[in-house]
């Protein structure tokens, strides 16, 4: 069968022309003052993935997070009852950080200073000589902190009353559900620091103009004659969230063969677990203000880039499976795959602080994002909308004490 | 000498002390730790080998692999990130290497 492609269309100015063409401010992407505006009326008040449900697999299985722009480390529990709860990981009697452990299994977590001892629900089950208290132990629980589940992706929230996760993610929480992650239950992880703003770093991987020149070996098949840069076919936008639909080169040679054999191996253990045929394999989830998803079966991956300072972050990509390795092709082809999405991140990186230093010289007055960069200049006008607002909360706050 | 790996790859025998990284960081690692020509041998010899490697692996749950078997079992894994560097970088190889030590493997499947 000759079915006939019809050549790209990149998608339109005018499609997208509702979000603006003005140049973008450079001070944002590298002064400390924006940033701690940033801190506190974009992270400190959305909902921001740290961890997956298969990280917590029974009761008691905990895992830890340092959550840097909340200036806290944060316990993730599995409790007794099934639930998976959040607390920070402070002994609520003087403050001692409770578990210094990354991740484990525990029925208690007890403070090793004075043995105060916490439930799995973070209730205190137990203070040595409690009696010489003034304190009830009911008033004594962990701090909690919001957490929600979606599509098995743990969300925390540190704002005051947050919206519902599902509400947050609004069309976008029943297409993650249906994906792979949804039903993962293990996955490879690599992690990387970047002297960079987190902006800078997120706008990389939403925007294909860089491809050809960063990526000419391991680009494969993202580009090809008639989509020389790999622009994506649509982009869609979902309140703060946005998502964009690639586009690859249906002529493209082969890859080597060890890709083919890694392919053909995921592909093979997708359709085993009737995951293959997914509406959203070709798209790429930008979930506000800092997480994406691949919805690729078959290289399904994550990438969350934490904001440390104004110019540092921290990447954590992971690639997501179901199932251990079955057999040692399967193990042979998620090393592969991993391997494959690691170099092209790593091209990435190196670039990203290469920008960083040039806007942190403070030269630039504006950044210029054309169209097909579409998704950086959303994501820019979703936090400067928040950081505007909260500025004009607090305006009216302070008029309201004068 | 006894043989390190399974019968029938002899022709690995001389890359399985070097080239059976322990972890994904190791082998990661071992990509870029030897001069371009070992690299390049080791390559040269594995990449006929792969499909045989594994069809014989496959034979084995993961777990009832004996020495040998998982001694291929990690130079196999290895050269998944070898190929990456002969068949895709090529040329760039030397310059893309510093770019991926920053690229920190935390944790896979195989290694736990």
């Amino acid at each position: 069968m000759n079915t006939h492609t019809p050549p790209f269309q990149p998608v339109s100015q005018d499609d997208v022309a509702w979000l603006g063409t003005d140049p973008i401010p450079a001070s944002p992407y590298y002064d400390p003052a924006y940033f701690e505006l940033e801190r506190k009326a974009v992270f400190l008040r959305s909902w921001i993935q740290v961890g997956h449900v298969c990280e917590l697999p029974d009761p008691g299985s905990f895992i830890r997070r340092e959550i840097e722009f909340a200036n806290a480390s944060i316990l993730i529990v599995r409790g007794k009852d099934g639930a998976i709860r959040a607390f920070h990981n402070v002994c609520t009697h003087r403050g001692t950080q409770l578990v210094m452990a990354e991740a484990g299994r525990q029925s208690t977590f007890s403070c090793p200073y004075h043995m105060w001892t916490f439930a799995t629900d973070g209730a205190l089950v137990s203070a040595p000589d409690f009696d010489q208290f003034h304190v009830a132990k009911k008033d004594c629980a962990l701090p909690a902190v919001a957490v929600g589940v979606c599509a098995g992706l743990i969300f925390l929230s540190f704002a005051e009353r947050p919206e519902p996760l599902r509400d947050w993610l609004g069309d976008l929480a029943d297409r993650l559900e249906a994906l792979p992650v949804a039903r993962a239950t293990t996955f490879s992880e690599y992690v990387y620091e970047i002297d960079a703003n987190w902006k800078l770093t997120y706008d990389n991987f939403q925007e294909n103009y860089h491809l050809r020149f960063i990526h000419p070996r391991s680009g494969g098949a993202a580009t090809g004659p008639d989509n020389p840069f790999g622009y994506p076919v649509h982009y869609g936008f979902h309140g703060p969230h946005r998502t964009q639909t690639i586009w690859s080169n249906r002529a493209a040679p082969p890859p080597p063969a060890p890709a083919l054999l890694s392919y053909g191996k995921a592909a093979e253990a997708a359709a085993a677990h009737g995951i293959m045929v997914s509406q959203d394999a070709k798209d790429y989830f930008a979930l506000f203000p800092n997480f994406f998803l691949l919805g690729s079966p078959l290289q399904h991956f994550s990438h969350v880039v934490m904001p440390i300072s104004a110019t540092r972050s921290r990447g954590v990509i992971r690639l997501y499976w179901i199932g251990e390795d079955d057999s040692a092709s399967e193990r042979f082809a998620r090393e592969y795959l991993m391997a494959t999405a690691r170099d092209i991140h790593s091209e990435d990186r190196g670039v990203i602080e290469r920008g960083q230093r040039g806007l942190s010289s403070g030269a630039l007055q504006h950044i210029h994002l054309q169209t097909q960069e579409i998704l950086c200049r959303h994501l820019f006008r979703s936090v400067d909308a928040a950081v505007e607002a909260y500025k004009a909360e607090m305006a009216s706050g302070a008029e309201a004490r004068a | 000498m006894s043989a390190l790996l399974p019968p029938g790859f002899a022709t690995l025998e001389p890359f399985a002390m070097r080239w059976a990284g322990e972890t994904a960081a190791d082998r990661a690692h071992l990509r870029a730790a030897y001069p371009d020509a070992e690299r390049d041998a080791f390559h040269a010899a594995c990449a006929p080998r792969l499909e045989a490697g594994l069809a014989h692996l496959d034979e084995t749950p993961l777990a009832a692999l004996d020495e040998a078997q998982q001694r291929l079992m990690r130079l196999l894994l290895t050269f998944a990130h070898v190929s990456l560097a002969v068949e895709v970088q090529g040329p760039d190889e030397a310059q893309h290497a510093p770019l991926r030590a920053s690229m920190r493997i935390t944790r896979t499947p195989a290694d736990r």
